[in-house]
Parts: structure tokens; sequence; C-alpha cells
């Protein structure tokens, strides 16, 4: 067990505070919410999408509920899709939530997520499964409930979605061990969830590997 | 018109004989590869690195981008672009990649790689597998700057552009059984 690739508390927030930096100069909606006695608190992002099999129009018809769908680029608009029945567009925006928690237990950061419809009625698993890439669909089929449990959220008792932190350590080391012998910072929250994000559907932005080497350069 | 078409056309065949006559066989390869889809979908299953197949100039891949074995472009499906030498950087079709093991990954025995831009990151794992003959069970994680991966499906032009240097692009791989 390495000891080094374990994060304290304290150097998970100041990580979530660079990334929420980050995420703000380019508008990736992540937000910092503490908990109700702020001595802890999460990190968390929603977007909305529009599942693409079911928003098919008229030509002519207004397509898109888009306008009241301020969130941004997770959109999956169909394109050219002019010769279907129009369909309750509302019933099949999905909303998408993803929290990243510190885990004292395992001393890592913890993915949560949960995905509902807007009148509120969550998708099972395998209806988010949908949205995850094909090459990590295969592993999570085969065995989903070592690596993907529904847990009650720590800070908001509600169910979520979880991505078992039990192995991070064994993923993150490897990177880690290698930027220390270069003598490379590097934002663990921003390395982490770059390696499970696209798992669960989440994929980060290019621009958040240069912000790390940004921040660097600024600093050296 | 058609026999001026035909004979058009059979012009445009002279130069290419030409250069085809004075390469060597195995690198005639090159010319007669199925071309690039065109397609720029997240999943490319089937698509592979356009490697020249064993025998060509290099060994199994496209390493060390010397002189004297530079890559012409191979040409699209239907014409045949004239000119041998290598076009500008930036238009390049392929860019190279620098693989680099971290952890106890294996090491590749050939680390450099010509691929297209349109790549993505999956198909690139899917190869660099493959290459490693690594199980099912095993996952491989392809990382810029050291310490960021990338999604699946984000090409490596995109990636080049971004994080390339000295006219490569340098990536970490590094296997991983997180999900076992």
């Amino acid at each position: 067990m390495e000891e080094d690739e374990f994060i304290g508390e304290k150097t998970f927030q100041h990580y979530c505070a660079e990334f929420i930096k980050h995420s703000q100069q380019i508008g990736d909606s992540w937000e910092w919410r503490p908990s109700k006695d702020c001595s802890d608190g999460y990190m968390c992002k929603i977007y909305f999408q529009i599942k693409n099999e079911s928003v098919m129009s008229h030509p002519g018809a207004s397509t898109h509920g888009q306008t009241c769908l301020p969130m941004e680029e997770a959109f999956e608009l169909p394109s050219d899709d002019c010769e279907v029945i129009e369909t309750a567009a509302a019933s099949k925006v999905i909303k998408y939530e993803y929290h990243v928690l510190y885990s004292c237990s395992y001393q890592v950061p913890v993915l949560y997520f949960r995905a509902s419809f807007l009148d509120g009625r969550p998708l099972t698993l395998k209806d988010i499964w949908e949205g995850v890439h094909e090459c990590y669909k295969t592993r999570l089929l085969q065995g989903p409930w070592d690596t993907i449990t529904q847990q009650e959220h720590p800070i908001l008792g509600q169910p979520f979605f979880v991505l078992h932190p039990c192995k991070t350590n064994e993923f993150m080391a490897p990177v880690l061990k290698n930027s220390r012998k270069i003598n490379k910072n590097v934002n663990y929250i921003t390395s982490w969830l770059s390696i499970v994000g696209p798992v669960v559907g989440l994929n980060l932005p290019l621009s958040y590997a240069k912000a790390t080497s940004q921040a660097e350069r600024n600093s050296d | 018109m058609t026999s001026r078409e035909h004979q058009v056309s059979l012009w445009n065949w002279v130069p290419l004989l030409r250069r085809l006559l004075s390469r060597p066989l195995h690198a005639l390869n090159r010319y007669f590869r199925s071309p690039v889809s065109p397609s720029k979908m997240a999943e490319e299953p089937q698509s592979m690195l356009q490697l020249p197949p064993s025998g060509a100039a290099g060994g199994e891949g496209l390493t060390e981008v010397s002189p004297e074995t530079t890559t012409p472009e191979p040409p699209s499906s239907a014409a045949v672009s004239p000119g041998t030498e290598e076009p500008a950087g930036d238009t390049k079709k392929k860019i190279d990649i620098l693989l680099k093991a971290v952890g106890d990954t294996p090491i590749m025995k050939t680390k450099k790689w010509a691929v297209e831009r349109t790549r993505t990151i999956q198909g690139l794992i899917d190869f660099i597998k493959k290459f490693l003959k690594l199980v099912a069970s095993e996952q491989l994680f392809i990382y810029v700057n050291q310490s960021f991966a990338p999604s699946p499906d984000q090409e490596v032009g995109t990636l080049y552009e971004c994080f390339g240097s000295d006219g490569k692009l340098v990536l970490h791989y590094c296997k991983s059984q997180a999900w076992g």
C-alpha cells in the first residue's frame, strides 16, 4: 500500500478549489457545496441532456426545448431528423448530477452520481450505462456490483450511485509516482476525474489538463 | 470524349508508375491500403493504426522518422497525390506519437508511431492492448501531460494541437486492473 497516494481532506479541498477555478473559467458548471455545518463539502456538477432517440420532430415544428435548458455542452441534439413524429420532449430530458466527495475511510475522492427525468423519476443504472463509453461497458456489465453501488449520499442523505473507491489508489499510484519523479505538480482531482469520469459518462474538457501545467508555470 | 478521358487517366498513371518503380518493393504496400474512414464518430472499433505490414521499412511501425524512410502521404482513395515529398507538418494527415510506459506496464518495442489525426484515444488503447497482448480484464489508460486521461473519443489530432511539441505528441500509458 502506498501511503503517499492518499490525500487528506484539506488537500482534497484545495485540489477541488483549483479545479473549480478552472471550471469557472471555461463555464463547466462545477461548484462547491458546503455541508450544513460547513466543516466539509463536495464538488457538484449538474447538466441536462436530451435523449437522442426520443427527440424527433416534423420539419418546422419546434424540436427542442432548448430555451429551458441553460446548461452546456452535454446536449446531444439530433441532426436533420425531419421525418419522424414529434414526441413529448419534456419527459426525455435527463438531469445528470455528479458529486465529488471525500472518503475518510479510503482517503480518496469518491464519485457519486445520479440521473433523473425532469419529473423526478430516477433513471436506473441500466439507463445510465447507455451513456457509458463502449470500452468501459463490457467491464462494468460483467461485474457491475463490484464497481458501482447505490448508497446514501453522506451529506444529502439521498440515494446515489457510487463508483467504488477501493481501487482508486491502484490506478492513481502510477500516475502520481511518475509525476513526482519528474517533479511535476498534479491536481489529484483533475487526474482522478479524468480517469473515472468517462466510466460513468462524464468527460472532462482538455483544457483541464492544460490548467494544471499553466498553474505550474505561474508558480515557478 | 470518352477516349480522351481514357487518355487523360492513362497519363495520370505514368508518373505514378515511375514513382512506384523507383521505390523499394515493400513501400508499395502503402499505396494499396484501404482509405481512412471519413467518419469522425467516437467509436471506431475496427479501425487500426495505419501501420505498414510486416517487412516494411522501419520494422513494425513508423519508428524513427529518419530522412531516408520518410513516409510519403498515402494517396486518398480516388486521386493519386502528386509529389513525393512529405507535406509541411501542419497539413500532415498523420501525427507522430511517442508512447511511454508508466509503472509496471510492459514497454512497447516500438515506441514511436505515425497515427492519423482522426484516430481516437479508444482506438489507440485497443491497439496498444493488442500489441501488448493484454487480457480482457486489464484496463489501459492513456495520459497526456503525464497526468490527464483524455476521453476515449478524443481525437489524437486534437491532442497533438494542444499538447504536442517538437513535432510529436508524448502519451503515457498505464495498465491497471482498476475495475477487476
